[in-house]
């Protein structure tokens, strides 16, 4: 049996290695791994990628990088596995050779095994293209060495062995079984669409960190196992550890690898050599209709039909080859079993998105758009590039090319005839989506179809792209004339095409098919994006219109498939109408072009990534000296905005009042406008000279007649424009628009250098010569306590401000309404507010609905609640309010009284997706909260815990506000944070905290595991999410439960009320950090500075748990507990740290029924003192115990927080 | 109308010479092209019918250039090639009606009219409504000649029709395309003799992309009758014979070795007069020794 088995897998391999495409796909895979990462090394200027968060501390060459760059790369390769091993069997059948080897004295078992290995083997054998490429783009000269690492080869074979390989015997026996099965090749492409389907379906799982293993086990690429495993890794552990083969990521490799052999082993236990092809079956059953062939009877005696050529004649020839054609794709069974299996995954996927903190929305229509159609794209592509090449080859494959390509039909027509074909199947497919997506929403009780928003998207912003697709995926096979390779290609087109920005090529105009009707807001429609789409669509026709011209030029009719005849042919049929159609999309070309260059380039400012960049770079160059160049205060704005939201455009005229507190005469005042900016007017109430004016970067610098003298004081006129005119290459001004504009105060003028503006990425800065930069000053800056981190050129400033609009919207900024009135057709509002604030505010406007409510406090004082919102997002108004209300509630009596009369909530479109408190007013993205759909038993409630959030920031903010420096967040998101828990946890209990602490930790975890530079402990926190949001929450909670509600509280108030209102000097996070300090008991300093002053993290774990019975009925709990704690340093090296912490140790009875396991009544809940190590505990408690562990409730910072708890076991006697 | 080849050449881009300077004048009425395997039979008939292209040379249809006026040429031809598949799934009357309208029998009557005679005249009309998967080679062939006859072409190509058709099939085979030499140019490659001797008023051998001979069937055979002589002879005889004469064929007959020989004059007494087939022209053609006698034989039967 050996010997033809190897027989056969020498052959096979030989067989492949003959080819010429098997040599195509190893360069294609070497070309690309080695670009990619080429491009991540900063061979090109202005040229980026990152996978898995690459890029400063985590280098490129990295065990982690390269993992996941190799599991991306091997995504692509399904295709190689879908051609070599689905050839592998098949082409025996297409070749009608399988009776030879049926009839050959070989066992099955040779011939599929050996067919088998060999297939395999050669594409094992190609995929080394993979690490052979990341290997060669790492080293190549040109690169920015500091984004490597030393070298070690095992990092770039690691992941070969355990990513490529078990995933490659996965796919290569289900694409072998499936044409070994079915012996045609459309099954294996319907198994390359369902394994991608469950990939993202593992991925969408992801979002929710309940199923996050189990979409780690489900994924046959190990793309989310690899994430899962490595999600908590600092970038010193990316950098040094391999992936360890252990856990999901081993269960998974061994689940597929296992998998893939079963299927091949199932295949061989049911394959037959018979010679009973399905085909021959039927000629079997039909051999009975057998006619004679006998001469006819009298002399051939034909009827003359006339023939017609002409138009008409043209369009029927068009017709019958499109019913066949679309026949062939549509009335097949798989077609039909993979459209139902998309839609069933579709179906099953659309439960787990959008998702926040577990807490799904209500499906409105354009989120069910988003995801079914954003989730379905990858699936119609595939459709498009598959179903494109089988059309293309049709008459091919079946042989019948000749007789079609003798027929007096012109090339156009089959040409013409096949894209329509495969245009109504996508069409088709849309409406597959259109039905799944009712479907979805009607299941999930929600019943505002918006047909019309469907017909849009699918049919007119979807469909149209995926025209523009099959036309160039048509050109693809016709040009490369090889099924598989021209698979390839056209995936890689599409990959190219996304990534093109990112390399540097940003300009709409080459970049195929680009245009995009960008994000779909409730509130403000397509708006702005549908001019721009609709002439780049325009244009990109007028190029299908040229690639369906060379389609026909190139198409394959006869026999001559080399090269030279090909091109010679082409030349011959480049006659009248090519010539007509060609001068047409040229013409077409040369004019939308240029219409859209006019836009782009003229009209609009273009700026590169890379031009960006640079002008980043000379900003800092050059006026980086001016940073501390004394500069007056502003100390008053009054400002009057219109905003024309049908236009789009924008006047801002104002008077800043600035005075002099600098201590020194100030003679040149530096001011900054925004570039996009047109200055109608920039003035002083007295003499001043404008020495400087870089109006590129936005830079000025005026000169003063006479030195402003301190405390002197100075007005700043100004009239700003922002004009839209036509479209930029980005819609990117999105801060005026028809329904919906919301916009800062950064959009006026202001003073001095900003470092805001400087480069912020070290990889980045190198390339222009700066030197890496600190995110923020020291803490110990005592010049850093000049400025509140929120404006560089102002403390507490006076503000009124008139807006204007358009008669139907109401327009709002900070204050309070003074009056409103109407002009000119034109609204107008006047707000004022009657004490200081940060010099930071907004403007908004839109066609609003209003909810209004009242809160009155204690003292009897009201506050006025206003929800400003898009009438149909009314889901959660009342949470909104509710919220403000319970806020108002605990923070007043906690830390001290609303320095407002109002609370406002605006919302504002999705363009940007958070919420923001300025004083009395917080503009609200309509993507977080307003359409949240929370389950009061289950879910999350974001909506409420947001507006706790942002409502504490009237507090933490606006009350007091930290220096820009280190730590400044602490005082303000760490502070609102705590304070939304407090609220949030009053509201929904404990249990919804630890749900909800739970994301908090994660996020903290994935944060860190992506920090680029370093990470800060809290109390240095330098603006980072992670750390003032997430870790915030985290140790802000167990501070709480270690030093009591009360005496925390105490703590803060003490702060507030020392630093209310204050600054300059601003107070700087140590001001806080003494006022906790001054609460913590000396036994919990320990705990309190592994919090705030270090980066800690502890192992704790639960390793076994018994019960057994008292003689007084009650029960001895023996658990056995490790603890350890870790100290890390900024880049999350770890060292052990001593131990003896103040650790909770619970007990618990059974879950109810129906209820999670970890949800049983705490029998015992004490903090007990444990030192590093294991230790035994011992506890009595009255009923029978289910569950026990170590921080059961994971106050503390734990990697692994799923082994804290136990079941317990009855001891065995 | 005539079909006119003219020094046509064609060599592969593996080097393979399809075609060496082939030029040949075929009237209306049945041609038969013959030659074994590989002789560029195949090649020559796809570039008659538009489907190649040839490195030189011409081919004119009456006053069409076949090699660059190929969608007229295409609506006058009926080509069937050597080797084709079918839509199994598909009807043979929907799939003949689907190639009529390619054909240009646009008008919907006049489709069916020509549809049903087709298919009655090949003797398909009762399996019209079954699956093409279904049908045997023979009735696929048949099917094949109807798609070639759709719209009355001028010119019909049919590339090794006979192939894989059991003796009576062929024999109905044959009987159908000679019915359609009235009224076109029929060009039959073939490389079974018969085929020819039986249908062809013309022919024309080829071997390795060369014409050894172009005749008239009946005139080359008179060209050689008394040339042609006989011999029973024992197998380790063969080599003597081989050697001392021209021997043109050999073959087994009821186990016994029959050379023919070609000579001018009766070698020996041990030969006999041959019946001259038209095989023998064929092995004498393909031995290289006729051409030239041959061809004055079909010039003068010709004129």
């Amino acid at each position: 049996m050996k010997g033809p088995f190897l027989e056969t897998m020498r052959f096979e391999v030989a067989y492949y290695l003959r080819r010429t495409s098997t040599w195509m796909y190893f360069l294609i895979f070497l070309a690309l791994a080695g670009l990619l990462m080429m491009i991540g090394g900063g061979m090109w200027e202005g040229a980026s990628l990152s996978f898995g968060g690459a890029g400063g501390n985590i280098k490129l060459n990295s065990p982690y990088s390269l993992a996941v760059l190799t599991s991306v790369v091997c995504l692509f390769g399904g295709i190689v596995t879908a051609a070599l091993l689905g050839n592998s069997v098949y082409r025996d059948y297409e070749a009608g050779i399988h009776p030879l080897f049926f009839t050959s004295p070989i066992t099955r078992f040779s011939y599929l095994g050996g067919r088998f290995t060999g297939a395999l083997l050669v594409n094992a054998l190609v995929m080394t293209s993979v690490p052979l490429g990341l290997l060669v783009g790492s080293v190549v000269p040109g690169l920015d060495r500091e984004r490597f690492q030393a070298f070690r080869l095992d990092a770039f074979l690691h992941p070969y062995l355990v990513v490529v390989l078990p995933t490659l015997l996965f796919t290569g026996a289900i694409f072998f079984a499936l044409a070994a099965r079915t012996r045609q090749m459309l099954p294996n492409y319907i198994g390359g669409v369902v394994l991608v389907f469950g990939y993202l379906l593992a991925g969408t799982l992801m979002q929710d960190l309940e199923n996050q293993r189990l979409a780690a086990l489900l994924d046959p690429f190990a793309a989310n196992p690899i994430d899962y495993v490595t999600r908590y890794w600092s970038p010193a552990q990316k950098n040094a550890r391999l992936l360890p083969l252990e856990g999901v990521l081993l269960q998974n490799r061994l689940l597929w690898g296992g998998l893939g052999v079963a299927v091949f082993l199932a295949v061989y236990a049911r394959f037959r050599f018979t010679h009973v092809a399905p085909e021959r079956a039927a000629r079997r059953r039909a051999a009975a209709a057998e006619a004679p062939a006998h001469a006819p009877p009298q002399r051939l005696a034909l009827p003359t039909p006339s023939l017609h050529f002409d138009a008409g004649a043209r369009w029927q020839q068009f017709a019958v080859v499109f019913r066949r054609a679309f026949w062939t794709v549509v009335g097949n069974r798989y077609f039909l079993a993979i459209v139902a299996a998309a839609a069933l995954f579709l179906a099953i996927g659309s439960g787990q998105v959008g998702k926040i903190f577990g807490t799904t929305t209500w499906p409105v229509t354009w989120s069910v758009l988003e995801i079914l159609g954003g989730t379905f794209s990858l699936f119609v592509l595939i459709i498009i590039s598959f179903y494109a090449g089988e059309l293309v080859w049709h008459e091919r494959d079946v042989r019948m090319h000749q007789v079609h390509d003798a027929a007096p039909v012109p090339t156009w027509v089959p040409y013409a005839a096949k894209l329509a074909a495969l245009a109504v199947v996508v069409a088709l497919l849309q409406l597959v989506v259109l039905v799944t997506g009712v479907a979805v929403q009607a299941a999930k009780g929600y019943f505002n179809f918006e047909l019309g928003l469907y017909l849009r998207f699918l049919f007119g912003a979807q469909l149209v792209n995926y025209l523009g697709l099959c036309v160039l995926v048509m050109l693809v096979h016709v040009l490369v004339n090889h099924k598989y390779l021209g698979h390839l290609i056209v995936i890689l087109y599409v990959v190219a095409n996304g990534f093109l920005p990112s390399l540097g090529l940003e300009h709409t105009l080459y970049r195929y098919n680009s245009g995009s009707l960008g994000e779909y807001s409730d509130m403000n429609r397509w708006g702005p994006f549908i001019e721009p789409f609709a002439w780049l669509k325009g244009y990109w026709a007028a190029w299908a219109l040229l690639m369906a011209v060379l389609s026909n030029l190139f198409w394959v009719r006869g026999q001559e498939t080399g090269a030279r005849w090909r091109v010679r042919l082409a030349r011959l049929r480049f006659r009248r109408p090519a010539l007509a159609a060609t001068a047409v999309a040229v013409l077409l070309i040369a004019g939308l072009g240029g219409f859209i260059f006019y836009n782009t380039n003229v009209l609009n400012e273009h700026r590169t990534g890379k031009e960006e960049q640079r002008a980043r770079a000379e900003y800092e160059k050059r006026y980086k000296r001016f940073e501390n160049a004394p500069q007056p205060r502003i100390v008053g704005a009054s400002v009057q905005v219109d905003i024309f939201p049908a236009e789009r455009d924008l006047r801002a005229r104002g008077r800043f009042r600035l005075v002099n507190r600098s201590g020194v005469a100030v003679d040149s005042l530096h001011v900054a406008v925004p570039p996009t900016a047109e200055v109608r007017a920039l003035a002083f109430d007295r003499p001043a000279r404008r020495v400087l004016h870089d109006r590129e970067r936005g830079y000025a610098i005026y000169r003063l007649a006479h030195p402003l003298a301190p405390g002197d004081s100075l007005r700043l006129d100004f009239d700003l424009d922002y004009v839209t005119r036509g479209f930029g290459n980005s819609v990117d001004n999105l801060f005026v628009v028809e329904n919906g504009t919301f916009f800062h105060s950064t959009r006026l003028p202001s003073l001095g250098y900003n470092p805001a503006g400087e480069l912020d990425s070290d990889d980045v800065r190198r390339r222009y010569g700066l030197r890496p930069k600190e995110r923020m000053p020291r803490v110990t800056d005592p010049a850093a306590r000049r400025n509140s981190y929120i404006s560089r050129d102002a403390d507490w400033i006076d503000f009124e401000a008139t807006v204007s609009t358009s008669a139907d919207q109401i327009a709002l900024a900070p204050g309070y309404l003074q009056r409103e009135w109407r002009q000119g057709g034109r609204r107008y509002f006047h707000y004022r507010m009657d004490a200081p604030i940060l010099n930071f505010y907004s403007f908004l406007s839109a066609r609003y609905t209003v909810k209004r409510d009242r809160w009155v406090g204690p003292d009897g004082r009201a506050v006025a609640i206003e929800v400003y919102h898009h009438a149909p997002h009314a889901y959660n108004l009342d949470r909104m309010i509710d919220a403000v209300k319970k806020s108002l509630d605990y923070f007043t009596a906690a830390f001290g009284p609303y320095q407002h009369r109002q609370v406002r909530i605006l919302e504002f479109p999705r363009y940007e997706v958070f919420a923001q408190a300025f004083p009395n007013t917080i503009p609200y993205s309509e993507a977080i909260g307003f359409i949240a759909r929370v389950d009061d038993e289950e879910d999350v409630d974001y909506p409420f815990y947001v507006t706790a959030h942002e409502v504490a920031h009237q507090w933490w903010a606006h009350q007091v506000i930290g220096a820009e420096a280190q730590g400044a967040t602490l005082m303000s998101e760490t502070l609102a944070q705590y304070s939304a828990l407090m609220v949030m946890e009053r509201e929904y209990g404990p249990a919804q905290m630890r749900k909800f602490l739970k994301y908090e930790m994660d996020r903290y975890f994935e944060g860190r595991s992506a920090e680029q530079k370093k990470e800060p402990p809290l109390l240095l926190d330098e603006g980072l999410g992670y750390v003032h949001y997430r870790k915030g929450s985290v140790a802000m909670y167990a501070l709480r439960d270690y030093l009591g509600e009360a005496r925390l509280n105490a703590a803060i108030r003490a702060f507030l009320e020392e630093w209310r209102f204050r600054g300059p000097p601003y107070p700087v996070s140590p001001d806080f950090y003494r006022h906790l300090q001054a609460a913590t008991p000396d036994s919990l300093r320990y705990f309190l500075g592994d919090l705030f002053e270090r980066i800690t993290l502890y192992d704790n774990q639960a390793k076994s748990a018994t019960w057994r019975r008292l003689p007084d009925g009650r029960y001895e709990v023996t658990l056995d507990v490790s603890a350890q704690k870790l100290y890390a340093d900024s880049v999350g090296n770890e060292r052990a740290a001593p131990m003896r912490d103040l650790v909770e140790v619970g007990v618990f009875a059974a879950a109810p029924r129906g209820r999670d396991r970890d949800e049983g009544e705490a029998l015992y809940l004490r903090k007990h003192w444990l030192p590093a190590g294991t230790r035994q505990l011992r506890v009595v408690v009255d009923r029978e115990p289910a569950r026990a562990g170590v921080d059961p409730y994971h106050k503390l910072i734990d990697r692994h927080p799923d082994d804290n708890v136990v079941d317990v076991r009855e001891a065995p006697r | 109308m005539e079909l006119r080849i003219s020094h046509l050449s064609k060599t592969y881009p593996n080097g393979t010479v399809a075609l060496k300077d082939v030029s040949l004048t075929i009237p209306q009425g049945m041609f038969g092209l013959l030659g074994p395997n590989g002789a560029g039979k195949s090649t020559l008939m796809r570039t008659i019918a538009t489907l190649q292209e040839a490195d030189s040379g011409t081919v004119t249809l009456g006053e069409l250039d076949v090699l660059r006026q190929k969608d007229e040429v295409r609506r006058t031809l009926g080509y069937l090639p050597q080797e084709f598949g079918v839509y199994p799934k598909v009807t043979a009357e929907d799939l003949l009606d689907h190639f009529a309208v390619l054909r240009g029998i646009t008008r919907r009557r006049e489709r069916k009219e020509t549809v049903r005679a087709l298919l009655e005249q090949t003797n398909l009309y009762d399996a019209r409504r079954k699956k093409l998967g279904g049908f045997s080679g023979g009735m696929r062939q048949r099917f094949g000649i109807a798609v070639a006859l759709l719209g009355n072409p001028r010119l019909i190509i049919v590339d090794e029709p006979t192939a894989g058709l059991d003796p009576a099939e062929r024999v109905r085979f044959l009987n159908l395309l000679s019915e359609l030499g009235e009224n076109a140019v029929v060009i039959l490659s073939t490389h079974i003799v018969e085929d020819v001797s039986e249908l062809c008023q013309r022919m024309a051998i080829i071997d390795r992309g060369e014409i050894r001979l172009e005749a008239e069937p009946l005139a080359a055979i008179e060209s050689l009758r008394g040339k042609v002589w006989k011999k029973i002879v024992g197998k380790d005889e063969l080599p003597a014979y081989e050697t001392a004469h021209r021997v043109i064929s050999t073959r087994l007959f009821a186990g016994r070795t029959v050379i023919h020989v070609h000579a001018p004059a009766q070698p020996d007494p041990s030969f006999d007069a041959a019946d001259v087939s038209l095989e023998d022209v064929y092995f004498t053609a393909m031995a290289g020794r006729l051409t030239h006698e041959a061809s004055l034989a079909g010039a003068e039967a010709a004129s």
